[in-house]
Formats: structure tokens, sequence, C-alpha cells
């Protein structure tokens, strides 16, 4: 309870501050815009006038593409203008404020900002996978599944992210490492099946990308295996077990600086 | 000549010293290009499934073209309209103006030199990807070769100046990478990332044609990879350079009107 109330404050701070750059938020709805029609054109142009490809429709494969635009939409919404920054705070060593508060400072450094701007690109890509389903029809119990996945796959998401920024400790200049994550990432947009055998693997079992976008995508249009949900809340729960004992592990190695 | 000379040289040794330290950084902007990349694996796995080749494009023939686009879009990136703007807001433009020389070849030299230290990565990733798909064939022909390095050298320009031009407009604007994003977005969808230009819906080709994109990814690719006669290798690059002349011109126009409109933030 205290934490949705320090979260509920945080936010509104974060808020007013973004209110000032009101111009900025038309360029980025127009880039937003642009950007999924390029991904539409892109899977047109990957379907070719066929029925299907790799066993997905077109408006089924809308609905991968719609969920990766949602996670895109909502790293850089909420996870991005938080985890940046602690690098900058161990340069700094402003993070020494954070770790002095009587709240849990993974929590904090996780949750201070929220980047409004990016709110259309959340929006627009459960647009599209709303559309998508309208399309091939959901029945609901597939739709509480996919929300209960899209949790599951949030988590994946946010427990690299968390374990990436953390790698600042020791590399204290490492901004650019979240583009690791962008660089393969992008492969969310289309269904996994559609990959050649060995990179399918890679991106089921080495960086987790089928269960961001195409496992939640399965649940909702009803062709999930069983066994796929519980290997995806347990690559969920391990990998956040695990990039919390990497933050504590990191913690110790800091020693602050310039004081 | 010889006193432009100098210049030269001085600016490519310091900004090769410069970009030699952000190496590793240069290592992970890579990153930020890895379309081309998936969009080889998706096709070859389309190919595959098809039954070895989709429209008379096999495995081979996809590997070859996405690496070259891959290596071609390596080759034409610019940040330049991010370095002006900043420059611009913070005032540091201000330096630049008091120097004897035009701001645009420090930018020029800062592009040209990361070149420099990008290429030995993207060839081994290039050597990497061809050993991977057995049969690609990346250059037709030294003679090709030949005529790749002048047409990526002129799709560079193009996108530099572009880059330049979209930077300048930051003297009337207050942040210009905006625009530069909404480049960077169309060029994605429209210079042949996705797909040779071969499987883009008949309506668009025409269209495409009369626009720059083309020019600085799939006609450069295009030529390495042997798939065009020379006579319209000749009008490839003949566009090329029209193009870089009407950037020569809107930058010089730009450049002219904007510096009365410069306000020296913080000077």
């Amino acid at each position: 309870m205290k934490y949705l109330r320090i979260i509920s404050i945080l936010m509104g701070a974060s808020l007013g501050v973004q209110l000032e750059y009101r111009a900025n938020f038309t360029v980025n709805l127009l880039e937003t815009a642009l950007r999924l029609m390029g991904s539409v054109l892109g899977l047109s142009i990957l379907f070719g006038g066929g029925e299907s490809v790799a066993g997905w429709t077109f408006a089924e494969a809308l609905a991968v593409l719609g969920i990766f635009t949602f996670f895109d939409g909502l790293i850089s919404m909420a996870l991005a203008p938080n985890l940046n920054r602690i690098a900058e705070g161990v340069r700094t060593g402003t993070l020494d404020f954070v770790l002095l508060k009587p709240v849990d400072a993974q929590f904090l450094v996780s949750f201070r900002n929220i980047d409004l701007l990016k709110l259309p690109d959340v929006l627009l890509g459960l647009g599209i996978l709303g559309w998508s389903l309208g399309q091939t029809g959901v029945r609901l119990e597939n739709l509480l599944l996919g929300a209960g996945l899209l949790l599951t796959a949030y988590l994946i998401v946010y427990s690299i992210w968390f374990a990436l920024s953390t790698t600042a400790f020791w590399f204290v200049r490492v901004e650019n490492v979240t583009e690791l994550f962008w660089g393969v990432y992008r492969a969310g947009q289309f269904p996994i099946q559609v990959f050649p055998g060995w990179v399918r693997t890679a991106f089921t079992f080495v960086i987790p990308i089928a269960f961001i976008t195409t496992v939640p995508a399965e649940a909702f249009t009803g062709r999930l295996e069983g066994v796929n949900l519980w290997v995806a809340v347990g690559i969920g729960i391990g990998l956040f077990v695990a990039s919390r004992g990497f933050w504590r592990f990191a913690l110790r190695a800091y020693t602050s600086a310039s004081s | 000549m010889s006193q432009a000379w100098r210049k030269a040289r001085a600016l490519f040794a310091a900004w090769l010293t410069h970009m030699t330290i952000y190496r590793a950084e240069i290592v992970i902007w890579m990153l930020s290009g890895t379309l081309p990349l998936i969009m080889m694996a998706v096709w070859i796995g389309k190919a595959q499934a098809e039954g070895g080749a989709v429209q008379g494009f096999s495995s081979a023939d996809f590997a070859a073209y996405f690496l070259v686009a891959w290596m071609s879009g390596q080759m034409t990136v610019a940040w330049v309209a991010w370095e002006i703007s900043f420059a611009v807001r913070q005032g540091t433009f201000s330096t630049k103006l008091l120097r004897p020389i035009n701001p645009f070849w420090e930018y020029f030299m800062q592009h040209v030199t990361e070149r420099v230290v990008r290429y030995p990565f993207v060839f081994v990733i290039m050597t990497i990807g061809a050993l991977l798909v057995p049969g690609a064939q990346l250059v037709e022909s030294a003679a090709h070769a030949g005529v790749y390095l002048l047409a990526i050298v002129l799709a560079f320009l193009i996108r530099f100046l572009i880059a330049y031009c979209i930077g300048l407009a930051a003297f009337w604007l207050e942040n210009a990478t905006a625009l530069d994003e909404l480049y960077f977005v169309l060029s994605i969808m429209l210079a042949g990332s996705f797909a040779p230009l071969d499987f883009y819906p008949a309506w668009l080709r025409p269209i495409l044609e009369f626009l720059p994109f083309p020019y600085v990814i799939y006609y450069p690719t295009q030529i390495l990879i042997g798939r065009l006669e020379w006579p319209e290798i000749a009008r490839v690059v003949l566009i090329q350079l029209v193009w870089v002349a009407i950037f020569v011109a809107l930058f010089q126009v730009l450049w002219r009107l904007g510096r009365r409109h410069y306000g020296a933030v913080g000077a």
C-alpha cells in the first residue's frame, strides 16, 4: 500500500515536468504512426499475397506486431527513463540518496519516472492487438490467458533491462548497453516460427524473445501449447529472481563516487 | 590548395584518434541497424519453408542481398543532425563559427574517420554471415566492387547532406533531432531493408524511384551483388549525382539564411 502511494507521488512529479514540452508530443505521435506503417508494410511484403506464413495468417501475425509495439512503447515509457539513470547515479554518486531512503532501492530506481510521450505507442500497440483479435475472434478464456502471459512477458522484459542496467556498477558508461536489447528485440515483431531452425532456438532459449511477443499472441489466438504457459511463468520468475540477486551482488561492489 | 590539404590532414588525424577511443561504443552503435540481418533470417526461413526459393530468390540470394544491404547501411550512417542540433541549442556552435574553416568539414571528417574505425568490425560480421550461408555470392566482380565503392561514397554524401540540412533546421526550430528521427523511420521503410524492392507492392515502386531512399541502400547493394546491367548502373550513379547536387544547393541556401537567424545561446 505504501509502495502504491509512493508510485503515485513520483509519477505526479514526473508528469509535471513533461507537460512543459507539449510540442514534442505531436512529432512523436507522427513518428510512431510512421514506424507502425513501416512494420505493417514489412509484414505484408513478407506475406506477399499468400494465405499464411509459418502457420500464421496475416491477421494473427498482426497480434504479434501489436504486442511488439505495446512492449516497445511500455519500455520507452516506464523502464528506460528509470533504468538508464542508474548509470548516471553510479557515475555522479547520487545513487547514495536512493540507497539511504527507507524504501527498497530496486523499487525506487525502477519506478521514479514515466515518459508520457510514449503513451500513444502503448495504446497503438493495444489497438492493433484489439483489431487483430476482432478479425480472428477470441474466446474469453483465451483473452484472460493472453493477458496473464502479457504479465509474465513484462516480468521477462523488466528483468532483462534491470540486469543490463545493473552492469553500470562495473562499466560506468553503460547507457549504450540497452542497445544490445533493442538490436535483438526487433526480431520480436515477427512470429518466432518464421525464423529458420537454429535462429528460432536462440530466440527461444538464449534470449527469450519468443516468450515476450509470440507466446502471448499464441494464447490470444487460442493455439498455445499448455507446456509453454508453464515455461513462460518459469522463465519470468527465474529471470526476476536472478536479476534481483545480481542487483544485490552489484550493490556490494558500489563504493560511491566523490564522497 | 596545399593549405586545404594540410587542414584536411589535421582534421583527419585528430578525428581518427577521437574515434579510435570510442571503438567500443561504435560496435554497440552498429546494433542499431540490425533490421536487415533479422529480415535475412526471416526470408531464409520462408525460402526453406517453400522448398528452397521465393519468387526465384534462394537462401543464398537473400543472404547476399541482406548482408550487403546491412553493410551499405553501416557505411552510410550519419548522426550529424543530432550534433548540430545539440551544438546550436547549447551555444557551442559559436566556437565552431569563429574558426577559419566551415564547420561542415569538421563534421564531415568526424563521419569519415568513424567509417575507418567501423569497417573492420563490419568486415568480420560480413565474413561470419557469408560462412554461415554457403553459396552466398556477395561480390559479382572486381569491376562491380569498384563501382560499388563510388556508389556507396555518393550514397553516404546523400545521407550526410540530408542529415546536415535537417540539422541546420535547428536554427529555426528548437529541436531538429525529431525531424531526423522521422527521416530515419521513412528510410527504414523505403530504402529496401525489409526486402529487395522486387517484393514491394507494385504501386509503391514508381513512387520510390523519385525519392532519395533507394539510392542510399538498395541500388548500391544491387550493384555489388551484380543484379544490375551496366547501362542501369550508369543511370543509378547519374541519379545519385543529381541528388548530391540538389542537397548541396539546399545546404548552401540554408547555411546562408540560417547563420543570420542564429541566436548564439549562452554566448
